[in-house]
């Protein structure tokens, strides 16, 4: 099963629902650390502490705008989270197939009549 | 920092076999060499089950010349019902995820029923980006 080396900052940033507040509000566009702080009223130093583990999983990114600092969502690492477990998905539905297959197999050798399962 | 919320792939499969049948192959290490983690291609190289509540199990696959071991622990024995693991693959993540097998019996077979837990959290709000959309995509499907 492939799993991307960088899964895990991806998971752990997303664990946290402030983390995933501060993206929601980023999907509208680019933002200032004290506009992200505002609506979770939140201290900019607790706010900045959350960014900085959004930044570490490359889910924002930081410009530089004169003396402002702008933050915006770079969707990627979600994009490759959401394969990741669609291909868990289809990883187990084939194990599941494999292990009627096998049990199938028995019965045939045992001259049992039977019918193969379904995944749902 | 709150508790990790954690979205959950499931997937249930019919199977016409027993329930005592379908629960014992997960911890037989013949027929768990034959479909517990493989893939059509890899080639299993080791295949080490303890059965037993707080036992390990190693499962070792090569693909394309490369092994890759799954590792975990039994956590819950309740044959023919019930049976959780924790499970990862240390090579690619260090993230130990759980899976968790539930078995309900039918009138002819029965019904296994897999969660794994431990994969990216769920996003409930309402919104309109994409990658958002993609989540809840998941979070409906899974």
């Amino acid at each position: 099963m492939p799993t991307p080396a960088n899964l895990d900052r991806t998971l752990l940033a997303l664990a946290d629902p402030t983390r995933r507040s501060i993206l929601h509000s980023l999907t509208k566009g680019e933002a200032r650390v004290t506009d992200l702080a505002e609506p979770i009223k939140m201290s900019l130093n607790a706010v900045s502490k959350h960014i900085r583990v959004l930044e570490r999983a490359r889910l924002v990114r930081r410009r530089r705008a004169g003396r402002e600092h702008l933050l915006s969502l770079n969707p990627e690492p979600m994009e490759a989270a959401a394969r990741w477990m669609a291909q868990q998905r289809a990883y187990w539905t084939a194990r599941l197939a494999a292990l009627d297959a096998l049990l199938t197999a028995e019965d045939q050798a045992e001259n049992v009549p039977h019918k193969k399962g379904d995944t749902r | 920092m709150s508790t990790p919320k954690t979205v959950t792939v499931r997937v249930t499969h019919r199977f016409i076999a027993s329930p005592e049948r379908v629960f014992d192959a997960w911890l037989d290490p013949a027929k768990a060499s034959k479909f517990l983690f493989t893939t059509p291609t890899g080639q299993m190289v080791k295949v080490e089950i303890d059965p037993q509540v707080g036992g390990h199990f190693a499962i070792v696959d090569r693909r394309d010349g490369e092994d890759v071991a799954h590792t975990g622990e039994y956590l819950e024995i309740d044959r023919p019902r019930r049976l959780v693991f924790t499970f990862g693959v240390p090579k690619y993540s260090s993230l130990m995820t759980t899976v968790t097998i539930d078995i309900v019996p039918l009138e002819s077979g029965c019904e296994l029923t897999l969660t794994h837990e431990g994969v990216p959290p769920e996003y409930e709000q309402p919104n309109i980006s994409g990658w958002t959309r993609i989540l809840e995509g998941l979070a409906a499907n899974l």
